[in-house]
């Protein structure tokens, strides 16, 4: 389902990271695991399609993702894949609910309220949906994060240090949520970290920065 | 969601900027709104007033101040003609009507116009309810504004003050009643008293023998003695008496060339020709109107530009939600659109506030001044002019979102997301 071949990573030409061969069948993680510097964001961001490869190739069913550009990327990541960023970029100006309804509206989707609110069920946010991001804690903040990057039923979630900002808690109850959400679509799982707490999740990891 | 519940989530989350903005924009409508209707007004009321008045014959003296003396009742006249003139231009193949004006005395400000039935008929003037028109001498119809500001019905009795503002000596001895009430006719008719000439004559002591039927008299020359009558003088006190000036029609179009030529040139009177006056008059107070309008707009495209720094700036507080919206699918049109909206929405409701305030300030303008200068301004009426506004401050509105539109286009989500 999810292919990466002889992949080179960086901007501005410079070379940051390599991932020589992955492969996931639907429904299987991953762990990309490295220190700070190891260019695992940028890994990430590669496959996610916002950075373009400087070499190799990233294919999602057939359809090769590091051939597309601008919006046609934007179009296909939205509709086939979720991205939970570092930094969480609530939009302030909306409230719980409607950061939801935002995903739906920008890609274009109908926007099924009803799923919606069960999902912020799901994640424990029900009585949050009416609040504006501001309101919310931090452990709060990220599961919006998590809601929106499920919302449009992705085969793959993508997660950019997800827990490395929480406390050992709010860190496994958000781990456990994540797979759940991932596990209720059937979408694959690709976390970057340098979080250790979590590697015990995942079967598959990939060490950035060793020679593999 | 869609793009106004979108748009009214933004403007709401950044109230006090909006509004502000909003604020700026609405003051530049409203000058403009100001400007345009009061102009628009003061052209109407001055062609309505011109109205079937070609050329006024008075004395020697500036052309201008006998249009505004006579026309417009805003000047004093600068003197008087003999009257016996009136025959001399009834003479005139190229005069058409002649409609006397007889100057001297008014009551509380509102000036007492000695004259005929045909300066009522030249706008048009109806008679309100059960008036009627003098039909001798010291009977008064009063304009419809004059009526309600000094509280006078028909049957009432009052005394001229002399001279044309308040504050003359009055003449009690002669008393005016009022034996009707014009309907409001938008003109000069409406804040005046209207009488028979010769009333005025009779009050000066020019000829107090002589009050009747002013009809009669320039029908037919004949004379009627009245009560007071002391017959057989009539052609030494024709020569004595006098009026202000004579409101001229043409016969043929002919008239215009040669009539105010010849009026100049061969007699002792000058001939002044209103639409001429006014249209040089235009000139001069055109250009303060044109530089009040430029202001005007000056200060809609100022706030266009408010507009456009407003949306700059909440543009690069947004970038990151911008960016977000790409990385959720979003077309980069659907963004432009939705700033091009939002940008929309505050012209719009500056557009909006501008003209009700606006119309609003010309309304109190149009009550105040109307007082102290004779001029009748509402804010209660909308002209075309007002519909290119409209499209002006959309066009404004759209184009100030242009630039951030632009930048939607530029936005790299990696480094806006990612590196930051």
């Amino acid at each position: 389902m999810f292919e990466v071949e002889k992949l080179l990573s960086g901007y501005d030409g410079k070379i940051v990271a390599k991932l020589p061969r992955l492969e996931l069948a639907k429904g299987e993680h991953c762990l990309l695991l490295g220190a700070s510097g190891s260019g695992k964001t940028t890994l990430l961001c590669t496959l996610a399609g916002y950075l373009t490869p400087i070499d190799g190739a990233v294919r999602m069913n057939g359809n090769e993702i590091s051939g597309l550009r601008g919006s046609r990327a934007d179009r296909f990541r939205s509709l086939h894949m979720g991205f939970v960023f570092q930094t969480l970029h609530m939009v302030n100006a909306l409230s719980v609910l409607d950061n939801l309804l935002l995903v739906r509206y920008s890609a274009g989707l109908p926007q099924e309220r009803e799923r919606a609110e069960a999902l912020l069920e799901m994640l424990g946010l029900a009585d949050k949906r009416h609040e504006k991001p501001l309101a919310l804690s931090q452990g709060q903040q990220q599961r919006v994060a998590i809601a929106r990057a499920v919302i449009n039923c992705p085969e793959i979630i993508l997660g950019d240090e997800p827990t490395s900002a929480l406390d050992d808690r709010s860190c496994e109850k958000v781990m456990g949520l994540l797979l759940d959400v991932t596990a209720s679509v059937g979408a694959s799982l690709i976390v970057a970290t340098h979080d250790n707490r979590i590697t015990g999740y995942f079967s598959r990891q990939i060490v950035l920065g060793d020679d593999q | 969601m869609n793009i106004l519940s979108l748009t009214l989530a933004y403007l709401r989350a950044r109230a006090l900027n909006t509004a502000l903005t909003v604020v700026t924009f609405a003051t530049g409508v409203t000058l403009i709104v100001v400007v345009l209707l009061i102009n628009e007004q003061l052209q109407n009321q001055f062609s309505r007033n011109l109205k079937g008045i070609d050329l006024v014959v008075g004395s020697k003296g500036s052309p201008l101040q006998l249009i505004m003396s006579s026309v417009f009742h805003l000047d004093i006249p600068s003197g008087t003609i003999p009257f016996k003139e009136i025959d001399k231009l009834r003479a005139n193949p190229l005069v058409g009507k002649v409609i006397p004006l007889a100057l001297g005395d008014n009551f509380q400000g509102f000036r007492i116009v000695g004259t005929t039935q045909g300066y009522a008929g030249l706008y048009q003037a109806r008679l309100r309810g059960a008036g009627r028109f003098w039909t001798k001498g010291m009977e008064v119809v009063l304009g419809a504004e004059m009526a309600s500001q000094t509280g006078l019905k028909t049957g009432d009795v009052f005394s001229g003050s002399h001279g044309l503002s308040r504050g003359g000596s009055v003449h009690a001895e002669i008393p005016y009643r009022v034996v009707g009430i014009l309907e409001p006719s938008g003109t000069v008719l409406d804040r005046l008293a209207l009488t028979a000439f010769e009333s005025v004559w009779q009050i000066h002591g020019h000829d107090a023998g002589h009050v009747e039927n002013s009809k009669n008299q320039l029908q037919g020359g004949r004379k009627h003695d009245t009560d007071h009558s002391n017959g057989g003088e009539d052609h030494a006190e024709n020569e004595n008496r006098v009026i202000t000036s004579l409101l001229i029609s043409y016969s043929s179009p002919v008239a215009a060339v040669i009539l105010p030529n010849e009026i100049n040139n061969s007699t002792s009177l000058l001939a002044a020709s209103p639409s001429y006056e006014v249209a040089r008059l235009n000139r001069f107070m055109g250009a303060g109107t044109d530089i009040m309008q430029s202001i005007a707009w000056f200060l809609v495209a100022l706030a266009g530009v408010s507009i456009f720094a407003g949306l700059y700036s909440a543009m690069d507080e947004r970038r990151y939600d911008l960016a977000l919206m790409r990385s959720f699918g979003a077309a980069p049109l659907k963004l432009v659109l939705l700033l091009v909206v939002e940008s929309l929405f505050i012209a719009f409701f500056g557009l909006a506030g501008g003209v009700v305030v606006g119309h609003g300030l010309v309304e109190v303008i149009g009550t105040t001044v109307s007082m102290a200068r004779n001029l009748h301004v509402s804010g209660l009426v909308m002209f075309a002019g007002e519909a290119w506004l409209v499209v002006a401050s959309l066009v404004i509105g759209g184009l100030a979102a242009m630039i951030p539109a632009i930048r939607v286009y530029r936005i790299d989500i990696y480094r806006t997301l990612v590196q930051r």
